[in-house]
């Protein structure tokens, strides 16, 4: 290469590269700006970071402070959630197992994972699908925490779910605020930090439970083994609110139920709704009313959180549809609840 | 509350208070009940004065106020950032928007209150039911009917037997709306509660 040819390639790079940048900024600026790709960021920062903060939830006209701990550390992700200013109950969750310790109830729920099941709760994905329910868009940015913070709302185009806005750390993509919509713009539950630390390390003591379990009960419920089917199969929801489809089958033993009951998930990619099929004492086989005395039927409407449960009585079977959804949903759901010969999912 | 105090969770609401008052402020939230219940109140007449629309349904004055809020005509695309008022402002605006809420909150639950609460309905009803204004939904097929079997029953649903299939559900729950839902969990359960169950003890883990 002569000399000339070499300065010209010197004087000639930089442009090629500001060239390049002139080229692709609109578009770097618009993946910047698209609010899914920040929330693809958030996935991503929920499932792989570290932090250790403490929040407010508002909810139902309370506020209650809380701590969140959770931990990335050779694949294994473990979270511990604890309520500072109420009830001193907490949940702990790592790869084997959910546990409630309820302290006041003298209580701990234990719920094992299932081999291949979810974990920490599914990512939402936000697909063609999840359009053609809800709108997503960017509203201006600001500050939080003292951070600048995108914001970016989940609007639902009908009634049968709820929405969001959620204020992410423009350096980590956090969410530092988050509030649950229903399809009026109106809050229903409000969490937002106060503090919120991601540290490299979390050492096992901040995942530890401060509550004492001597002398409380154990109840472990959750998905049973292959040998011990549900009670139940074959209960389906014959129909479904627009865009909610089965994602999840299986047998899930409640509290202290010596049957299974029958667990079907249903979901339009963004909101959940699990419906317990549960059969009478008295026809589920292996029962031993001795052991556990049976539940009162239950029928009708409850608030549960920010969500909702609605219980009602199918062919003698107790149906009842939870999630964080409008009421109309899960009555919607419960009410279609009926035999069905159709084919479900593999089992879990 | 002192006027330090209330400048301060003004300022947290505003985004506006340094780290080490917000540290401050936290460890006074988590052993002073009535802080709490002003910090909620600030919260929602802060997101009034914001013009976010609010529905907070619980017993006491802010439940009542939200019902107010929950039966009124509310802008269905609210920005929550605009018309951010100055904190120095907010007392006297949330003293007024207070005010205004819990006159409307009178006609609203005497309005509610001639509504049962729940009853047979068919889906688009169910929607109209709760005052909602009707939302023309992406699918066509919204012609079905929810049998009128149980609606009309009471609800008698132990919140201990509901924890039990929320713990069942949490693991399913997408990550947008399991950190409430557990929230929900831990939150302390009413005095009349019944204990998880009263059968099968077993005190080892």
């Amino acid at each position: 290469m002569t000399g000339i040819a070499r300065n010209r390639s010197h004087w000639l790079m930089p442009c090629a590269v500001v060239g390049a940048l002139f080229w692709a900024a609109p578009r770097l600026s618009l993946a910047a700006d698209d609010p899914r790709e920040w929330l693809q960021k958030m996935n991503q920062a929920l499932a792989t970071r570290n932090y250790d903060g403490t929040f407010f939830h508002l909810s139902e006209g309370r506020v209650e402070t809380m701590r969140i701990v959770h931990r990335v550390r050779a694949g294994r992700v473990t979270e511990r959630l604890q309520s500072l200013d109420g009830s001193g109950r907490e949940f702990v969750r790592n790869n084997d197992e959910l546990t409630c310790y309820l302290p006041d109830q003298r209580t701990v729920l234990v719920q094992p994972r299932p081999e291949h099941g979810p974990f920490l709760g599914s990512l939402p994905q936000f697909g063609a699908d999840v359009n053609e329910f809800y709108r997503i868009e960017a509203l201006p940015a600001t500050h939080i925490l003292g951070r600048p913070a995108r914001v970016i709302a989940v609007n639902p185009k009908d009634q049968f779910r709820f929405g969001y806005r959620l204020w992410l750390d423009e350096k980590s993509a956090m969410p530092l605020k988050t509030q649950l919509c229903d399809s009026h713009g109106q809050v229903i539950e409000q969490i937002f930090f106060a503090r919120l630390d991601m540290p490299e390390s979390i050492p096992d003591s901040d995942l530890a439970p401060v509550v004492h379990t001597d002398g409380m009960r154990w109840v472990r419920q959750g998905p049973s083994h292959d040998s011990a089917p549900a009670a139940v199969s074959g209960y389906r929801a014959s129909e479904l609110p627009p865009g909610f489809h089965l994602t999840v089958e299986g047998a899930q033993t409640i509290g202290e139920a010596s049957v299974p009951a029958s667990h079907l998930v249903y979901s339009d990619g963004l909101a959940t709704v699990s419906v317990f099929v549960e059969a009478p004492p008295d026809a589920a086989p292996g029962t031993d009313a001795s052991v556990a005395p049976a539940e009162p039927p239950m029928q009708g409407l409850a608030r549960v959180g920010s969500g909702y449960a609605f219980s009602t009585v199918v062919q003698g079977h107790q149906v009842t549809a939870v999630g964080e959804v409008p009421a109309q949903t899960v009555e919607f759901i419960a009410h279609s609840v009926k035999l069905s010969g159709g084919a479900g999912l593999p089992r879990r | 509350m002192s006027e330090q105090i209330r400048e301060q969770v003004s300022a947290f609401l505003d985004g506006e208070l340094p780290n080490s008052e917000t540290e401050l402020l936290l460890k006074r939230l988590t052993r002073d009940e009535e802080l709490r219940e002003s910090f909620a109140r600030y919260a929602l007449i802060g997101e009034a004065v914001r013009g976010a629309s609010i529905s907070l349904r619980t017993k006491g004055f802010a439940g009542r106020v939200n019902v107010a809020i929950d039966g009124g005509t509310v802008p269905a695309d609210t920005h929550p950032l605009k018309a951010r008022a100055p904190h120095w402002w907010r007392p006297f605006a949330g003293a007024a928007v207070a005010a205004g809420v819990a006159a409307v909150a009178v006609v609203a639950l005497q309005q509610r209150a001639v509504s049962p609460a729940l009853r047979p309905v068919t889906a688009q009803n169910a929607v109209l039911a709760q005052g909602a204004v009707a939302v023309p939904t992406p699918v066509e097929n919204l012609s079905y009917t929810v049998p009128p079997t149980t609606a009309a029953v009471p609800a008698v649903m132990p919140p201990a037997r509901l924890t039990k299939y929320m713990f069942a559900h949490s693991r399913y729950s997408s990550a947008l709306d399991q950190r409430g839902l557990v929230a929900d969990m831990l939150i302390e359960a009413d005095e009349q509660q019944p204990a998880v169950g009263e059968a099968a003890a077993h005190t080892s883990p």
